[in-house]
Protein backbone atom coordinates (compact mmCIF):
# COMPACT_ATOMS: atom_id res chain seq x y z
CA UNK A 1 0.00 0.00 0.00
CA UNK A 2 2.77 2.23 0.69
CA UNK A 3 4.44 3.38 -2.20
CA UNK A 4 6.69 5.79 -0.58
CA UNK A 5 10.55 3.86 0.12
CA UNK A 6 13.36 5.65 0.99
CA UNK A 7 16.52 4.07 -0.43
CA UNK A 8 19.01 4.42 2.20
CA UNK A 9 17.14 2.32 4.54
CA UNK A 10 14.94 0.25 2.51
CA UNK A 11 11.99 1.22 4.90
CA UNK A 12 8.83 1.97 4.07
CA UNK A 13 6.82 5.10 5.38
CA UNK A 14 3.06 4.68 6.61
CA UNK A 15 1.89 7.96 4.69
CA UNK A 16 -1.12 7.12 6.78
CA UNK A 17 0.54 6.80 10.40
CA UNK A 18 2.52 9.94 8.96
CA UNK A 19 -0.80 12.22 8.31
CA UNK A 20 -1.96 11.12 12.13
CA UNK A 21 1.57 12.10 13.68
CA UNK A 22 1.74 15.74 11.70
CA UNK A 23 -2.10 16.08 12.47
CA UNK A 24 -0.97 15.23 15.82
CA UNK A 25 2.07 17.85 15.99
CA UNK A 26 -0.35 20.45 14.13
CA UNK A 27 -2.73 20.11 17.23
CA UNK A 28 -0.10 20.80 19.87
CA UNK A 29 1.60 23.50 18.39
CA UNK A 30 -2.02 25.39 18.19
CA UNK A 31 -3.13 24.53 21.23
CA UNK A 32 0.79 25.91 22.56
CA UNK A 33 0.03 29.27 20.32
CA UNK A 34 -3.88 29.91 21.75
CA UNK A 35 -1.98 29.15 25.18
CA UNK A 36 0.24 31.65 24.34
CA UNK A 37 -2.05 34.56 23.18
CA UNK A 38 -4.90 33.65 25.80
CA UNK A 39 -2.47 34.59 28.59
CA UNK A 40 -0.82 37.04 27.37
CA UNK A 41 -3.73 38.96 26.95
CA UNK A 42 -5.11 38.18 30.52
CA UNK A 43 -1.87 38.27 31.89
CA UNK A 44 0.13 40.96 30.55
CA UNK A 45 -0.63 44.87 31.07
CA UNK A 46 -0.78 46.53 27.94
CA UNK A 47 1.60 49.21 29.71
CA UNK A 48 5.04 48.08 28.74
CA UNK A 49 6.85 49.83 32.32
CA UNK A 50 9.77 46.91 31.97
CA UNK A 51 10.95 44.31 29.51
CA UNK A 52 11.23 41.64 32.11
CA UNK A 53 7.96 39.85 33.69
CA UNK A 54 7.29 40.49 37.59
CA UNK A 55 6.68 38.15 39.98
CA UNK A 56 2.66 38.51 39.37
CA UNK A 57 2.83 38.15 35.74
CA UNK A 58 5.04 35.04 36.01
CA UNK A 59 2.92 33.63 38.45
CA UNK A 60 -0.58 34.97 36.50
CA UNK A 61 1.44 32.67 33.38
CA UNK A 62 1.86 29.78 35.57
CA UNK A 63 -1.95 29.49 36.61
CA UNK A 64 -2.88 30.58 33.24
CA UNK A 65 -1.30 27.55 31.56
CA UNK A 66 -2.41 24.93 33.94
CA UNK A 67 -5.88 26.25 33.94
CA UNK A 68 -6.15 26.47 30.24
CA UNK A 69 -5.09 23.31 30.21
CA UNK A 70 -7.44 22.06 32.58
CA UNK A 71 -9.90 23.24 30.23
CA UNK A 72 -9.21 21.44 27.46
CA UNK A 73 -9.06 18.19 29.24
CA UNK A 74 -12.67 18.99 30.76
CA UNK A 75 -13.87 19.95 26.71
CA UNK A 76 -11.88 16.78 25.30
CA UNK A 77 -13.41 14.43 28.11
CA UNK A 78 -17.01 16.25 27.81
CA UNK A 79 -16.63 15.78 23.79
CA UNK A 80 -15.76 12.05 24.44
CA UNK A 81 -18.45 11.21 26.48
CA UNK A 82 -21.11 12.34 24.05
CA UNK A 83 -19.36 11.12 20.93
CA UNK A 84 -18.83 7.41 23.18
CA UNK A 85 -22.41 7.75 24.03
CA UNK A 86 -23.47 7.97 20.40
CA UNK A 87 -22.94 4.94 18.44
CA UNK A 88 -22.51 3.04 21.82
CA UNK A 89 -25.74 3.48 23.65
CA UNK B 1 5.24 12.73 20.79
CA UNK B 2 6.57 9.12 21.15
CA UNK B 3 8.39 8.55 18.60
CA UNK B 4 9.69 4.86 19.24
CA UNK B 5 6.57 3.29 17.10
CA UNK B 6 7.82 4.68 13.53
CA UNK B 7 10.85 3.07 11.92
CA UNK B 8 13.87 4.76 11.08
CA UNK B 9 12.49 6.02 7.24
CA UNK B 10 9.67 7.50 8.95
CA UNK B 11 11.97 9.34 11.78
CA UNK B 12 13.53 10.67 8.56
CA UNK B 13 10.34 12.06 6.99
CA UNK B 14 8.88 13.53 10.49
CA UNK B 15 12.08 15.27 10.92
CA UNK B 16 11.97 16.95 7.57
CA UNK B 17 8.43 17.63 8.00
CA UNK B 18 8.94 19.44 11.64
CA UNK B 19 12.35 20.91 9.94
CA UNK B 20 9.46 23.06 7.78
CA UNK B 21 7.21 23.68 9.92
CA UNK B 22 9.52 25.69 11.97
CA UNK B 23 10.14 27.86 9.70
CA UNK B 24 6.29 29.18 8.91
CA UNK B 25 6.09 28.49 13.44
CA UNK B 26 8.51 31.30 13.23
CA UNK B 27 7.10 33.72 10.73
CA UNK B 28 3.57 32.79 12.74
CA UNK B 29 5.46 34.01 15.74
CA UNK B 30 7.09 37.00 14.20
CA UNK B 31 3.77 38.07 12.91
CA UNK B 32 1.94 37.45 16.35
CA UNK B 33 4.24 40.06 17.84
CA UNK B 34 4.47 42.53 15.26
CA UNK B 35 0.44 42.68 15.94
CA UNK B 36 0.57 42.39 19.53
CA UNK B 37 3.70 45.39 19.92
CA UNK B 38 1.88 47.69 17.42
CA UNK B 39 -1.58 47.35 18.77
CA UNK B 40 -0.70 47.82 22.83
CA UNK B 41 1.85 50.56 21.81
CA UNK B 42 1.41 52.06 18.68
CA UNK B 43 -1.99 54.73 19.59
CA UNK B 44 -0.50 58.01 17.99
CA UNK B 45 -0.74 58.89 14.46
CA UNK B 46 -0.06 63.02 14.54
CA UNK B 47 3.75 61.65 12.95
CA UNK B 48 5.14 59.68 10.24
CA UNK B 49 8.12 58.01 12.62
CA UNK B 50 7.81 56.04 15.33
CA UNK B 51 8.76 58.65 18.47
CA UNK B 52 11.42 57.63 20.68
CA UNK B 53 8.30 57.11 23.60
CA UNK B 54 6.38 54.38 21.39
CA UNK B 55 9.82 52.87 20.33
CA UNK B 56 13.20 51.57 21.30
CA UNK B 57 13.29 53.34 24.63
CA UNK B 58 9.99 52.60 25.59
CA UNK B 59 7.13 50.59 24.92
CA UNK B 60 7.86 48.15 21.69
CA UNK B 61 10.91 46.91 22.54
CA UNK B 62 9.81 46.10 26.07
CA UNK B 63 6.98 44.34 24.50
CA UNK B 64 9.15 42.48 22.52
CA UNK B 65 11.41 41.64 25.36
CA UNK B 66 8.48 40.43 27.55
CA UNK B 67 6.97 38.33 25.03
CA UNK B 68 9.69 36.48 24.98
CA UNK B 69 9.85 35.77 28.09
CA UNK B 70 6.25 35.36 28.27
CA UNK B 71 6.42 32.26 25.56
CA UNK B 72 9.21 31.28 26.96
CA UNK B 73 7.57 30.60 30.40
CA UNK B 74 4.80 29.66 28.76
CA UNK B 75 6.84 26.70 26.87
CA UNK B 76 8.60 25.57 30.10
CA UNK B 77 5.14 24.70 32.28
CA UNK B 78 3.60 23.45 28.72
CA UNK B 79 6.54 20.60 28.43
CA UNK B 80 5.93 19.90 32.06
CA UNK B 81 2.51 18.84 31.73
CA UNK B 82 3.71 17.08 28.69
CA UNK B 83 6.20 15.21 30.21
CA UNK B 84 4.13 14.62 33.38
CA UNK B 85 1.40 12.93 30.71
CA UNK B 86 3.88 10.76 28.88
CA UNK B 87 5.76 9.64 32.08
CA UNK B 88 3.53 10.03 34.69
CA UNK B 89 0.44 7.68 35.04
CA UNK B 90 1.00 5.11 31.36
Amino acid sequence: MSFFMNSSANQTVNMQNMAMAEQELDMFTDLFNRIVSSCHEKCIPKTYIEGDLNKGEAVCIDRCVAKFLEVNKSVGAKLQQISGAGPNA
Amino acid sequence: MDFTQFNDAERKHLQRMMEQKQMSDFFKMYNTIVDRCFNDCINDFTSKAISSKEASESCVSKCMDKFMKHAERVNQRYAEVGAEMMGGPK
